[in-house]
């Protein structure tokens, strides 16, 4: 009896380390948020105050309506709705049906093609910019959706990822769809699709993450505002002696707000993609 | 008298023909790194241009920082789609020199004359006027007025004094407080500074030969060196330690920033109000550098011949006295031309601005960056030699002489 309730007191004691750790570990992830939450409400010099104020004695709430009118943010925000939402519609379909012929469809040099595929995730992006604004130039596509969307419509970290959840679907459901007359695009749109929604959803959110908070590429490729993104826009609060942090938290705050939301309703597909795929 | 009459016949058609071609709408893109706070003074100087211009249409676009208008510019060499004109440091287009259109030979002898001297050297390639200064401001020295009532006035009063003022307030065996302040990795030109004024330079005047480390390069980091315990190192601006600084040296364009964070220090801290000087004077000069970008316009196919003799006309425009003052009232930096000093609007605001007043006087006693193509590397080499330096994790003398070997190979490279 003793050493049962000893048991129940370990247990407890365990649990209770378990949770302040991950309250911690909670706090240093949201302090963050806080700092620019509360910046966002702070005045200019209030910013600079050291040590820092982390609670403003007054709530700033016209930085938010300052921020907004120091740069055309509508046409940024509706810019970075149109180009992440077409762009992650366009990776989704070109990721599935690659994913698929990779995963599940034999034709020669298959795994040559994948692994040269592979092999471009090592050159970094940057190297590519520079080739790739000429592209864009001579195509004619500089400033322009064309010279933000179509780029990024394929993603080969994406059809890494499908591809290595495809392959875990057993092939016996292909034979028995076959033995009912399925074609090969009916079973992938009715079958394998949604089997793999978290893991398509898991692509959907990295494409809309990544193309939301898209900088340089939005700045290389775009010259005029009606063209541009928030987070090329957030640059307007900075520059080379100094930035006015209360306004570009305000604004921050602003951008993010969309990412937060699609995440708190998405974040269960999200976390089973992850670790279903085993990708970190 | 009959062929009189036809040549000022012809005379006329051709004046007429090129009146005409002239008054041809043309649109100039203006690529620019000036954020929001400086956007409608630069936008308000357009429309006073175009007023005058009517024929020709100014885009102004804003590139983002220093390193992305860097980028976008390089990305655009390699197009092949450059703007008409943009802002742009010295060592970004030493390497394209070649593309860039001469603005110098459109302007008149006085109008070239009126730019500051120390402008100069920076802006001419071979020979030639090419840029023309834009947003220039110059290091000044700041200081807390309640610990120093009179700044110094040599490198020995400035020693004296940091020495002074570096204090463990606390007796915990940690200095509370530093006589001075450098960013070595972040701002190499603090240590030119030193140099010129030590009568040093990097390289010799036809730029064959290292001169980093001769007498006056070693009287300058010897200098520096010496001021190692006084110093606080940083990579950060000094405005987010104005506590922790009794005076440093610093860009005039860091005013605000710098004011605001010294009057809005807290406990443990004192907020003081901050006071300008020019900077102590070394052994042979009182210099002190120009920094800030030039206005270049490029010559290549995309733009026609209307657009860059429109974007030299706006170039000598912003260079008119009265525009530089505007350009400098309202966004800090100071004005490029010796007339605009002279003008009663500048003398007015220095008058009402005290603290302008001695980084009017030192930006006459400005020089620049070389215009060496290999200068962006060498400027990498002083950054990190220069903060080895003041971190101690090198001599003075050895870091002087690590970097005199590391550009030796640039020179002909």
């Amino acid at each position: 009896m003793r050493s049962a309730t000893s048991y129940a007191v370990r247990q407890r004691a365990y649990r209770a380390l378990l949770y302040i750790l991950m309250l911690l570990g909670c706090a240093i992830m949201l302090l963050p948020f806080f700092w620019m939450l509360t910046t966002s409400l702070k005045t200019e010099m209030g910013t600079m105050r050291v040590p820092p104020q982390w609670i403003p004695p007054q709530l700033h709430w016209e930085n938010y309506a300052t921020a907004w009118n120091m740069a055309p943010f509508g046409w940024y925000f509706f810019n970075s709705f149109f180009v992440s939402i077409t762009s992650t519609i366009g990776e989704v379909i070109t990721t599935i049906l690659a994913a698929y012929a990779f995963a599940k469809l034999r034709f020669f040099g298959k795994n040559i093609i994948f692994t040269i595929l592979l092999g471009t995730l090592m050159i970094p992006g940057e190297m590519l910019l520079i080739p790739n604004y000429v592209t864009l130039t001579r195509l004619g596509w500089l400033d322009s959706y064309e010279a933000l969307i179509i780029p990024w419509v394929v993603s080969v970290f994406g059809i890494f990822l499908l591809r290595q959840f495809f392959r875990s679907i057993p092939d016996e459901l292909w034979d028995a769809a076959r033995i009912d007359g399925c074609s090969r695009g009916r079973y992938l749109w009715r079958v394998i699709v949604p089997l793999s929604k978290p893991a398509i959803l898991t692509v959907a959110l990295f494409k809309f993450l990544g193309s939301w908070n898209a900088f340089q590429w939005v700045l290389l490729m775009t010259n005029s505002e009606s063209m541009r993104t928030i987070p090329v826009g957030l640059m307007v609060f900075s520059s080379d002696i100094g930035t006015a942090y209360h306004l570009l938290m305000a604004a921050s705050v602003m951008a993010i707000i969309p990412i937060l939301v699609l995440f708190f309703f998405t974040q269960k597909q999200f976390i089973q993609g992850i670790a279903r795929t085993g990708i970190k | 008298m009959l062929r009189k009459v036809f040549v000022g016949l012809l005379a006329l058609v051709v004046l007429g023909t090129a009146a005409l071609a002239a008054n041809e709408p043309v649109t100039i893109d203006f690529w620019h790194a000036m954020s929001s706070g400086h956007q409608p003074n630069l936008q308000a100087l357009v429309d006073a241009f175009t007023a005058e211009y009517p024929y020709i249409t100014v885009t102004l676009t804003y590139q983002g920082s220093y390193s992305s208008l860097q980028g976008k510019i390089n990305a655009a060499v390699a197009a092949g789609n450059l703007p008409t004109l943009a802002q742009v440091y010295e060592n970004w287009v030493t390497p394209i020199q070649s593309i860039l259109y001469p603005i110098g030979p459109y302007m008149t002898m006085m109008e070239v004359n009126d730019i500051i001297d120390g402008l100069i050297p920076s802006n001419t390639y071979n020979g030639v006027l090419t840029t023309v200064p834009f947003n220039k401001s110059i290091m000044v020295l700041y200081y807390n007025t309640d610990l120093i009532p009179n700044p110094p006035t040599t490198w020995a009063e400035f020693y004296d004094i940091a020495k002074m003022l570096t204090v463990d307030l606390d007796n915990d065996g940690t200095i509370d407080r530093y006589g001075t302040a450098l960013r070595p990795a972040a701002n190499p030109e603090q240590l030119l500074v030193f140099l010129d004024q030590a009568g040093g330079s990097i390289l010799n005047a036809d730029w064959t030969e290292v001169t980093i480390n001769n007498a006056e390069g070693m009287a300058a980091i010897q200098y520096c060196g010496s001021l190692i315990p006084y110093t606080y190192v940083t990579s950060e601006y000094i405005s987010d330690h104005m506590g922790q600084v009794a005076m440093f040296i610093d860009t005039s364009a860091g005013y605000n920033y710098n004011k605001k964070g010294a009057e809005n220090l807290q406990a443990p801290y004192t907020p003081y109000q901050l006071g300008v000087a020019m900077l102590p004077a070394g052994p042979v000069t009182q210099g002190s550098m120009i920094q800030g970008t030039n206005l270049a316009v490029f010559n290549v196919p995309n733009q026609t011949q209307a657009q860059k003799d429109a974007a030299v006309l706006l170039a000598r425009f912003l260079l008119r006295a009265e525009n530089t003052v505007f350009w400098a009232m309202k966004s800090g930096y100071q004005p490029v031309t010796k007339s605009a000093y002279e003008l009663q609007a500048w003398k007015d605001f220095v008058a009402a601005n005290p603290y302008q007043q001695a980084m009017s006087a030192q930006m006459l006693l400005g020089f620049s960056q070389i215009l060496h193509p290999n200068y962006g590397d060498m400027r990498t080499i002083l950054s990190t030699k220069f903060d080895e330096i003041m971190r101690s994790a090198v001599s003075p003398l050895d870091g002087l002489n690590q970097m005199a070997e590391e550009i030796e190979p640039l020179l002909t490279e």
